[in-house]
């Protein structure tokens, strides 16, 4: 069977053929065993899942529908706010940390070295991780609204 | 041509799917995901109101089940809104927005089965049941229905789409076509193929 006799045999099963079309597909169905089993079948199918449908959700729920998406819109804005000021307080109290470190003169060296080490270590993967997730970002930000 | 924009509005609207510009006062989808964009609030609000029903109805013939159906066309709503600058103007709203639901399904359906490597449970199935049958009916089509809520959820996802938008949202091949971004022959063949596969899964000519 060709493509478009398939094509013809899913738009006649759910009547979405041009009246010539239609013609064409039951001059052709009269002769072809295969089309006709085809179709029994399809027309079989379209039965049972006609008995079928989308059960709903209760009237309460729909109407705490908008409530509930425009929390977690309130929710997400909460998280971003509440994650800058955590970081901008971690940056200042490190900050604040290292400066009366270094301008201790009793601190040992090691300590001053290993701290360092450790803040810029730490420093690196940050801005990694950052550039990995904006690149990824810039390239996959559309995967949801794309075909 | 006139005659046919109508006919397409009243079935797009029978679908809960339509561009609302059709009477006094209302805007169109467009406009309230540009006026959302610029933080109009109750832009939003209209429309998640004008779209949850379908949101939630499509998610839930995509992934099969009530509660992460409800999530996700709540998420996807959310999607929306923080993707509302991405949005072009001249652009129809439902197939933007119809993709964001379809990929968040994916990716629900896809970290499902890393999680429980087998199909969804038959008590999770809640989304289908018999239509305005009498019980002797229903009890007599039962063991088919249970069979094709089996099969329906073994399908790839492109063939549940498919069957999930003409079968179940009743929409028709020029409005899958539309919100698909694809010709209508190929909605033809997608069918096809996916009724194919779905009387294969159901034990092949099982009338």
């Amino acid at each position: 069977m060709d493509d478009r006799l398939r094509q013809m045999l899913a738009g006649y099963v759910d009547n979405e053929l041009t009246e010539q079309e239609r013609i064409e597909f039951e001059r052709e169905l009269a002769v072809n065993a295969e089309l006709q089993r085809e179709l029994k079948e399809f027309n079989r199918l379209k039965t049972v899942t006609g008995q079928m449908k989308y059960a709903d959700l209760p009237d309460q729920v729909w109407e705490a529908y908008w409530q509930s998406v425009y929390r977690k819109v309130e929710r997400g804005a909460g998280w971003v706010l509440a994650s800058v000021g955590a970081i901008v307080l971690l940056v200042f109290g490190v900050f604040e940390a290292f400066s009366k470190l270094y301008a201790d003169p009793t601190a040992p060296l090691w300590l001053k070295t290993g701290l360092t080490l450790g803040a810029v270590g730490l420093i690196i993967l940050l801005v990694s991780l950052i550039r990995e997730r904006f690149f990824a970002y810039k390239r996959e930000r559309y995967t949801e609204v794309e075909k | 041509m006139r005659e046919f924009a109508r006919y397409m509005t009243q079935r797009l609207d029978n679908a809960g799917l339509s561009e609302r510009d059709d009477g006094p006062g209302m805007v169109t989808d467009s406009a309230l995901v540009m006026n959302m964009h610029n933080g109009d609030k109750n832009a939003f609000r209209q429309l998640v109101e004008r779209h949850k029903r379908m949101a939630f109805q499509t998610a839930l013939g995509l992934v099969g089940n009530r509660d992460d159906a409800y999530d996700i066309s709540q998420e996807a709503f959310l999607r929306a809104y923080r993707s509302s600058g991405t949005y072009k103007s001249d652009q129809p709203f439902l197939p933007w927005f119809y993709t964001i639901i379809a990929n968040l399904a994916r990716t629900w359906l896809k970290k499902r089965s890393v999680a429980k490597s087998r199909d969804v449970d038959l008590d999770d199935v809640e989304y289908l049941m018999t239509s305005d049958t009498t019980p002797e009916e229903e009890y007599i089509r039962g063991e088919e229905i249970d069979l094709l809520r089996k099969s329906l959820l073994k399908l790839p996802f492109d063939d549940r789409e498919i069957i999930t938008l003409h079968h179940f949202r009743n929409m028709s091949y020029d409005e899958i076509a539309e919100l698909l971004a694809i010709p209508r022959g190929t909605v033809m063949s997608r069918l096809y193929y996916a009724r194919k596969r779905l009387a294969r899964l159901m034990g092949g000519d099982h009338g």
